[in-house]
């Protein structure tokens, strides 16, 4: 997984010199492999003209949903809520990789996202 | 309003197929049975996983979930007159009601201000789901303090945010987290408005009356509102706690007891009407004059969204 990415502390105690990018076939090339995600628009959220993407198995909920606020052009008083299994929301802190182990189906995860004025 | 359904009971809305608008209105919201079942379906897996969840009853009827835990946050400290603080990982950084402007520079006028530093910190939670009769849904609670036991202040709490939700929260602050007091217990707690919990459970509540399944609100609830502010809901919550039971209104239901004119039964609930999960009665053979329906016990007659609120 992107261990090596997201634990910052482990790369100063190794050495500079070892290198963190993976070689072509070592066992490192999971860290590379994405999975299928396929964006649903719920209510009256705008619909993404591209659904399926190719997402990194380390990739959080949160820079996921920070990719579709872009992509939607979303405004700063709007919250963006995603969705798995139509049941729950993810924590933003989750890794893709996990859910579609969990909740993945047809080789694909699919999840629901929603735009609202949250909170407020 | 003949034909509305009975709102809060998610399974009652099942059988209710005449004004579909109505019913998805109606179905965002959580009665205090239901919300007292699947907090029970919540500790149950909370014990399997020894994650600290506990049932707090207070004056014998009113009752709420809580739990303690340890999280990061970020925290302030006044800087020394060299502007060092005892913390080596400061960062200087300003807050939302700090004016990062020329008063600063105005050594003797405005002595109130003081430069701070922020910086992430190890903070003790308490967090309490408690159910709001007025909102019809649950609210959570919480405190929050440093080791040496110092509460943060409200502008703590609100960098202390997760970031996937500061931009929406420094958009309208006073709209998302504020203090108030603790309507059990009667202290200061920070809270989680609730107003938009509708917004946010629609989706899930939509699907699931479409698919003809149940889902436990509260996780579903849980698990959008506990990550902004730090509360840590393991997945297997999703996949692990079932749904409370349905009410028995199930199959055999007689024409008269689905659409209940709601202001002209005044029936008076606490007088033990059918406990939807634990007696299944059928609602037909009861009793009742007023609304043949098992009723779920609100303590005021099944106020429309828009109607008198409860208490």
């Amino acid at each position: 997984m992107s261990d090596n990415a997201e634990s910052p502390t482990e790369t100063q105690k190794d050495e500079p010199s070892t290198p963190q990018q993976p070689t072509e076939d070592s066992g490192m090339a999971d860290d590379k492999k994405k999975i299928d995600v396929l964006l649903k628009a719920v209510g009256d959220t705008p619909i993404m003209k591209t659904k399926k993407w190719s997402v990194e198995k380390g990739r959080t909920v949160q820079s996921l949903s920070q990719f579709i606020s872009r992509f939607l052009k979303m405004e700063a008083n709007e919250q963006l809520f995603i969705y798995v299994n139509q049941s729950f929301s993810p924590s933003p802190d989750q890794e893709v990789g996990v859910l579609f182990e969990c909740f993945g189906s047809d080789g694909k995860l699919v999840l629901h996202y929603c735009k609202s004025q949250a909170w407020g | 309003m003949a034909g509305r359904p009975t709102p809060g009971c998610l399974s009652d809305l099942e059988m209710e197929s005449e004004e579909p608008t109505e019913v998805e209105m109606s179905s965002c919201f959580l009665d205090e049975e239901t919300f007292c079942q699947c907090c029970q379906l919540l500790l149950q897996h909370s014990h399997s996983l020894c994650d600290g969840w506990s049932w707090e009853q207070v004056k014998g009827s009113e009752g709420y979930l809580r739990k303690t835990a340890l999280g990061t946050g970020r925290t302030r400290c006044i800087l020394d007159q060299q502007g060092n603080s005892s913390d080596q990982h400061q960062e200087r950084t300003f807050s939302l009601s700090f004016h990062n402007d020329e008063d600063d520079e105005d050594d003797g006028a405005v002595c109130c201000i003081q430069e701070e530093s922020s910086s992430s910190s190890v903070v003790q939670y308490e967090y309490h789901i408690l159910y709001s009769c007025s909102y019809q849904t649950p609210v959570l609670y919480f405190r929050a303090s440093t080791l040496e036991g110092r509460s943060l202040c409200l502008e703590e709490v609100w960098d202390s945010v997760h970031p996937n939700y500061r931009q929406r929260l420094q958009h309208r602050p006073w709209d998302t987290i504020t203090q108030q007091e603790h309507p059990l217990l009667g202290q200061s707690f920070f809270v989680l408005h609730p107003c938009r919990t509708e917004e946010f459970m629609m989706p899930v509540l939509k699907a699931a009356l479409e698919e003809h399944r149940q889902v436990n609100y509260i996780v579903t609830w849980l698990s959008v509102v506990g990550p902004v502010v730090g509360l840590d809901v393991p997945l297997s919550y999703c996949t692990q706690v079932p749904e409370p039971p349905h009410t028995p209104s199930s199959s055999p239901q007689p024409p008269s007891s689905s659409p209940q004119p709601p202001s002209s039964s005044p029936q008076p609930p606490s007088s033990s009407p059918q406990p939807p999960s634990s007696s299944p009665q059928p609602p037909s053979s009861s009793p009742q004059p007023p609304s043949s329906s098992p009723q779920p016990p609100s303590s005021s007659p099944q106020p429309p969204a828009l109607g008198t609120k409860p208490g």
